[in-house]
């Protein structure tokens, strides 16, 4: 029955950047789906917030602060998972983002600033993979849902670090697949659209502004995408790249509304 | 606190769906499917004479969820198309979801292909669909919106020899789901693709156990073929309310094949 294939009842779902945003939207709705949640993140307090909203649900959540640019932070991370749970269902490798260096003129760009932004959202997902695997081969199952952005698949003025991570992220996730496919291990991408989450962007996109569908994205809406991704409902998809952006990547060149000129 | 609460993100309790191409295998998934998440559900025919299949997939819809209504038609023909939607928002109080599962197979080689075999090909793998999207259109603009699932084949993007027309077709539909995304996103109508895989049906070459379908399970990451019921889960998050932000995207249901080189 096709609604039972979409419950986490007792699965355990490990979840980067699970602090806030799309990361702490994603580990509440697992949760309401039934899955146990390991939180990482750097901030203590934002963990604190989010072990909150999921205990709420009544399913338990384990606080692990972690640097995902620390490989044996990962490590850890994996360990106290299987340590608290005796297993790893799924993973969600979250954390990224843009940072100061987003938008500066290539040649100032340092080689501690490539590495960083490299680092932060790409490494950190290798790390990832690499920490669970073991454990998922021995189980003969799993789950790997790799959040890319728009800029993974398209470039950016200025955008050097943060778009060939992503880029990267969905080139792993398709690596990952191949590879694992013959231990029921399913690797897959969410590319989400716009989901802002500061006054600029909200600003930058007000109305919808070249957003098809004609508005920006709420952080809730991945959390059902990752169920999807995290269920059995979509065992026999790995490999694939779900955008979830209003339209955008079919379109979005333009501020919406506008098309050509009749020829009829 | 008790278990999951999946139901509500994905269930499609109160809402009433169009099947077109119910007699296909994937048809059959789709209504199943739909059937299981509360939908209520038309079954409309790609072929004319198709009503003992059209009444065998029903008997599983039934058992799935609710008695469905059927309709055999001839998809080619605008004016049954037209009759069919007009019906299903009729009898089920309104149109919110419209699944093509529209497919034709041809599969030669280019020397036989001539312009009355281009005509026939595309008119049975675009154009039913692109009909099918319009008329579901109309009657979804009119009541603020719907949702609508063209089901192609990773052969959009992953061609065969064989297959030239078939290919360029199934790539058509792909792309003319953006296109139609992009056309009614700010009217409230979603439109998306499941991309189906290498199918275990009787109409898939490659469940033939000749070589082509032994190289197929070779070179397959999972060295099986795509059971249709499969594709249910996209394309039960696709037209749940849960993906309201999704839309002129495309699910392959694959087993990793568009993942390789």
């Amino acid at each position: 029955m096709i609604l039972d294939s979409l419950k986490l009842d007792g699965k355990v779902a490990i979840i980067t950047g699970a602090g806030r945003g799309l990361g702490r939207a994603m580990a509440v709705k697992l949760a309401e789906t039934g899955a146990d949640i390991v939180a990482a993140a750097r901030t203590q307090s934002q963990l604190d917030e989010t072990a909150e909203a999921v205990r709420k649900t009544g399913r338990k959540c384990l606080i692990v602060p972690t640097d995902v640019t620390v490989s044996a932070q990962v490590n850890a991370l994996a360990a106290a998972t299987i340590q608290q749970f005796g297993k790893i269902d799924i993973l969600v490798n979250n954390a990224g983002g843009g940072d100061g260096a987003l938008g500066k003129q290539l040649p100032e760009i340092t080689d501690d600033e490539w590495r960083r932004g490299i680092d932060t959202n790409l490494s950190s997902q290798f790390y990832g993979c690499r920490a669970v695997i073991p454990q998922m081969v021995k189980q003969n199952r799993g789950k790997i849902i790799n959040i890319a952005s728009g800029y993974g698949l398209r470039g950016g003025k200025h955008n050097f670090m943060y778009a060939c991570a992503k880029g990267g992220t969905i080139q792993l996730t398709r690596s990952m697949a191949l590879t694992y496919a013959q231990f029921n291990i399913q690797t897959n991408c969410i590319v989400p659209g716009v989901f802002p989450h500061n006054e600029a962007t909200m600003q930058f996109f007000k109305g919808g502004k070249f957003i098809p569908i004609g508005r920006v994205g709420q952080d809730s809406e991945l959390g059902p995408l990752a169920v999807f991704l995290a269920s059995d409902a979509s065992n026999h998809i790995t490999g694939e790249l779900i955008a979830i952006d209003g339209g955008g990547l079919a379109g979005g060149i333009a501020p919406t509304g506008v098309s050509p000129e009749n020829t009829n | 606190m008790a278990s999951s609460n999946a139901s509500n993100d994905f269930s499609l309790q109160g809402k009433s769906a169009l099947v077109v191409g119910a007699e296909h295998s994937v048809g059959r998934a789709a209504a199943v499917t739909l059937a299981e998440a509360g939908a209520r559900v038309v079954l409309a025919s790609q072929e004319p004479g198709t009503d003992k299949r059209l009444k065998e997939v029903a008997k599983l819809v039934n058992a799935a969820g609710t008695k469905p209504v059927i309709r055999v038609q001839d998809a080619a023909m605008r004016a049954d198309l037209s009759a069919t939607v007009d019906l299903a928002a009729k009898e089920l109080g309104g149109l919110h979801i419209l699944v093509n599962a529209l497919d034709t197979p041809a599969y030669g080689p280019e020397e036989t292909n001539d312009d009355t075999a281009f005509d026939k090909i595309m008119e049975n793998n675009l154009k039913t669909v692109w009909m099918s999207c319009q008329e579901g259109a109309r009657v979804m603009l009119r009541q603020g919106g719907g949702v609508i699932v063209n089901i192609t084949s990773v052969l959009a993007e992953r061609c065969v020899p064989n297959a030239a027309l078939y290919c360029a077709a199934k790539a058509a539909v792909l792309n003319l789901t953006r296109a139609l995304a992009l056309e009614w996103a700010r009217k409230g109508i979603r439109v998306n693709a499941v991309e189906a895989g290498w199918l275990e049906d009787e109409s898939s070459p490659a469940n033939k156990g000749d070589e082509f379908s032994k190289t197929m399970l070779k070179y397959l990451p999972y060295h099986r073929l795509v059971k249709p019921e499969e594709l249910g889960g996209a394309l039960l998050y696709l037209v749940s309310p849960a993906a309201g932000f999704v839309t002129g995207e495309s699910i392959a249901v694959d087993g990793g094949l568009r993942a390789r080189v």
